[in-house]
């Protein structure tokens, strides 16, 4: 699995998104998230599985003064 | 916390000691003028106050100034070049506090459109300084009728310069008795020049504080009046040192009073589409920011808490970014225990977004108003994550206190944070101790330590003298008095041409490294905020992509210094589709949003393109004046080591998995060799490598803004820009060939 | 407090009390400019949204130009107000107006005129 086109060395099987966002403490309020370019929503992370083939983007919007 | 609820003013002059202060004004000039009104965002007219002879003239900004300059930082830079020379340096007489606040600044439809910009030759750099600073006075002196305002000369007496953009007068008195102090002369200037309390709003004031008499770091603060809270609050043009010229100038304060803001004193071309974008974008804050970023209860120091999770929250001199004991400068704490809720907090009118927070009836602890009750303008992060985990220091009170001196003494938070980060770990390090800095126990967390050199810096004495230098030259100092090495100072002190770094850190965002190196005036975020797009997203992997990103954010960016706009509504609040776009990061429905400005007050139409040309404008000009100063060539973006890699062997080895990894996985060694090499050799591969990197990056940035390898800007660019000005031509042409 | 009250059921959608409003305000009937909207709704019934004198208007305005009358009612002081539009992007109801051909935003007085025409009684005024 990829996590923002980098190997995710962590996966697993049933690893979700939200587990993904929490291991890396992605805590960033503004976050787009897309499995296969396809875009989930946020009330979907706990839900959504990820497969060892998956490509996932945890992008975060920028911020910053 | 005291909630606010039509509470007395409690920071108000005493009305006979005020009538005093007005008595002892003397008029040394007053000047009536005829208005002249807006017109599509512009009037076309400069004010130039001489305080040497205390003359005033009015004139008119020609067409071509406006077509290549635009307006804000743009009308700033074009008038200071005009006013010196080569060898003008800060305390110069011919130097110039220039400010502007550009053409869609004082609309009130949209958030964060009353921006002014300020720029000056800085004590700091020597080379201009330019700020982003809210408040009323900048919209305030476009209604009084001039897109920008220049000070020159030195008085010998203190003075105040008055606008009354109703009655159409421009006084210069001398004012020998207002408190420097700006919480203080802030509400002193807006009560004498108010007729009565319903007035005050009317009334903008700029001052700075009692330190800038003396110290480098010095700032202008900007006021605008809260009615809520029935306080004047305090708007910081905070970076390069301001403040010390003003004073320096012998002024004291400009006042300028607008009575009668409306909703179309821009006079817009197409007021619709003003009001059209303005509402949308109420409706996005009023439905979103309770959803991401939180900014109407909180402000920007929502961020700390998060920040550091990424690892970038400056620690004890930018050598960590996890801020331990950052739990207690949550937005939770923030909000609950400091934060009042309800007011005034938009610094222009129609800012929805209303960042500036303020903590009420704050008790001081220490200093000449120890036992008062202020109103606190902050923290915002910066303020925050400076003063406070980057010093070692997690105490909220200490920071709001610390916080509240800086404004009023009118010191940079950002400059004094990270300056006083560097000495304590000078401290650290023997280079300072207790004899060295008379009795400051500059430890980590020492915010007792950090609160006196305040103090001692406003008084101007002790150890305060050695912090007024800030941080470029306190390492001359300290090297001169054979108190420590220059090469580690150099690695060490995060300054970059004289200015201190703002607070994020930048070890692993190789974009960032250039996002604060490779800037005009010194390493400040304004140009580019790259971390999450290169450490986290990973979305610009290459060189190549990173110079795309050093293109074009640095020079989007520099567009709302142009306008009189502030970026925070620009991608602080985003719509709830934004996700969808092709662009998420630019944020392309805003962009659409600012061009329907634009036009809505210019009547002209511009393509993102022709917006990015606007700045790529001034953004070169801006360049070029460096190099005229003596900066502004590569070897002046280079960055102190701290901000690429772990100087120290505690820093290599707080995070050694990382490091050793990267020596295998970026570096090319294989885990046999790593595991094989000392401490020391691992340090120097990572040294070689991160420096070598950032030279790459540098080689990739340069050519795509048009620059030699030297990082002059080349002729041919300058023609494609139309910016092939004979006064910038006779600078860069001698230097085209020139290898660095 | 004055105010005015509805009841949905009673509604048929007639939009009578919207261009009796903005008749009354802007002279022109334009659903539009009316500071109640009725919204027609798929399964044949109404939607009315009024403004029920909350008071987020005054608690988001900046200059403290809208302010609460002894009737309970909220007001503009149109004098003093600078067109910002942070009213009427807040209104919970979304009930408040902005026009291009003036530089303030109106809203709801509670004056009764959208009562009068309202043929159903969907929409009352009372005072509490």
């Amino acid at each position: 699995m990829q996590l923002n086109n980098r190997p995710y060395s962590h996966w697993r099987e049933g690893l979700t998104v939200r587990d993904v966002l929490d291991e890396n403490h992605f805590t960033w309020p503004k976050l787009v998230v897309k499995v296969n370019k396809t875009l989930i929503w946020p009330e979907d992370y706990n839900s959504q599985e990820l497969l060892e083939g998956d490509n996932l983007e945890v992008i975060h919007l920028l911020g910053g003064g | 916390m005291i909630k606010m609820c039509d509470v007395p003013r409690y920071a108000g002059p005493d009305a006979a000691e005020l009538e005093k202060m007005k008595k002892a004004h003397v008029l040394l000039n007053k000047v009536e003028y005829e208005r002249t009104p807006l017109k599509h965002g512009y009037t076309d007219k400069l004010l130039t106050v001489d305080v040497t002879d205390k003359s005033v003239k009015i004139s008119d900004i020609p067409a071509e100034v406006k077509e290549k300059f635009v307006g804000g930082k743009g009308y700033c830079l074009r008038y200071l070049w005009d006013a010196t020379t080569p060898e003008t340096r800060w305390d110069s007489p011919e130097n110039e506090i220039v400010m502007s606040a550009g053409p869609i600044a004082g609309i009130t439809q949209y958030g964060g459109t009353g921006k002014m910009l300020v720029c000056t030759i800085s004590p700091m750099t020597d080379i201009p300084i330019d700020s982003n600073v809210g408040g009323f006075f900048g919209p305030y002196l476009k209604f009084a009728g001039f897109d920008a305002i220049e000070l020159r000369g030195k008085s010998d007496k203190d003075v105040i310069v008055v606008i009354d953009g109703n009655k159409g007068t421009i006084s210069i008195e001398e004012a020998p008795l207002e408190h420097l102090d700006s919480h203080l002369m802030g509400e002193e200037l807006t009560a004498m020049y108010a007729d009565d309390e319903n007035d005050r709003k009317n009334v903008a004031v700029v001052c700075t504080g009692s330190a800038a008499e003396h110290a480098n770091l010095s700032m202008l603060n900007f006021t605008f009046y809260d009615p809520r809270r029935n306080v004047v609050r305090l708007k910081q043009a905070g970076r390069g040192g301001i403040g010390r010229v003003f004073r320096d100038k012998g002024i004291k304060a400009l006042v300028c009073k607008w009575q009668g803001v409306k909703a179309n004193l821009n006079d817009a071309y197409d007021f619709g589409i003003l009001n059209k974008v303005g509402l949308k974008f109420h409706r996005e804050v009023a439905n979103l920011d309770e959803k991401q970023n939180f900014m109407r209860s909180t402000g920007t120091a929502y961020s700390l808490r998060t920040l550091a999770d990424y690892d970038i929250v400056p620690t004890r001199n930018y050598k960590f970014g996890d801020a331990p004991g950052i739990d207690n400068m949550t937005a939770e704490v923030f909000r609950k225990d400091w934060l009042t809720q309800g007011g005034a907090d938009g610094c222009w009118y129609g800012c929805s977004m209303a960042c500036a927070k303020t903590a009420d009836h704050f008790l001081l602890k220490t200093g000449p108003y120890k036992g008062q009750r202020v109103c606190v303008d902050g923290p915002e992060y910066e303020s925050a994550a400076g003063l406070g985990p980057n010093c070692g220091i997690t105490d909220p009170q200490a920071v709001l206190e610390l916080n509240f001196y800086c404004d009023t003494y009118g010191i940079d938070t950002i400059s004094y944070g990270t300056m006083t980060a560097f000495l304590m770990e000078c401290y650290e390090n023997g280079i300072l101790n207790e004899e060295r800095t008379g009795g400051l126990k500059l430890e980590w967390g020492n915010s007792e330590a950090s609160l006196e050199m305040l103090h001692q810096m406003a008084r101007y004495e002790g150890f305060g003298k050695i912090a007024a230098l800030g941080s470029h030259k306190q390492k001359e100092y300290f090297a001169a008095q054979g108190w420590g090495d220059m090469d580690f100072m150099n690695d060490i002190a995060m300054e970059q041409k004289g200015l201190e770094y703002s607070e994020y850190g930048s070890k692993e965002s190789l974009a960032q490294q250039g996002g604060y190196g490779l800037t005009n005036k010194g390493p400040q975020h304004d140009e580019a905020w790259l971390i999450f797009m290169d450490q986290v997203n990973n979305q610009i992997p290459t060189f190549e992509d990173k110079a795309e990103a050093l293109y074009y954010y640095p020079m989007f960016r520099t567009w709302f210094g142009l306008m009189g706009l502030c970026k925070l509504p620009w991608n602080d609040i985003v719509p709830a589709d934004n996700s969808t776009t092709d662009e998420p990061a630019k944020v392309p429905e805003h962009v659409a949003n600012y061009l329907d400005l634009y036009y809505g007050v210019t009547g002209v139409r511009l393509t993102n393109d022709e917006m990015i040309r606007q700045s790529e404008r001034v953004y070169n000009f801006q360049r070029i004046f460096d190099i005229r100063l003596g900066k502004g060539l590569r070897k002046n973006d280079a960055v102190p080591y701290r901000s690429v890699g772990p100087v120290t062997e505690e820093e290599y080895l707080s995070r050694q998995e990382r490091y050793d990894g990267q020596l295998v996985d970026l570096v090319g060694y294989t885990e046999e060799q790593v595991k094989a090499m000392s401490l020391a050799e691992k340090m120097a591969a990572t040294r070689k490598f991160r420096e070598d990197r950032y030279q790459s990056l540098i080689d990739a940035v340069y050519p795509k803004r048009g620059w030699t390898l030297n990082g002059v800007p080349t002729v041919a660019h300058l023609k494609e820009l139309g910016m092939d000005l004979p006064e910038l031509l006779e600078v860069v042409e001698p230097l085209q060939d020139l290898q660095p | 407090m004055r105010r005015l009250e509805k009841d949905e059921s009673l509604c048929i959608g007639c939009h009578q009390c919207e261009l009796a409003c903005s008749k009354a305000f802007f002279k022109v009937e334009d659903p539009a400019l009316a500071c109640l909207r009725v919204e027609d709704r798929e399964d044949g019934t109404h939607a009315i949204h009024i403004c029920n004198q909350c008071g987020k208007c005054a608690e988001v305005c900046n200059t403290c130009v809208i302010t609460q009358a002894k009737t309970g009612v909220y007001m503009i002081n149109k004098k003093e107000c600078a067109g910002c539009l942070m009213c009427v992007g807040f209104c919970p109801e979304q009930v408040m107006v902005q026009s291009d051909d003036r530089e303030e935003p109106s809203k709801c007085t509670a004056c009764g005129i959208c009562v009068k025409a309202c043929p159903t009684g969907a929409i009352r005024l009372v005072t509490d």
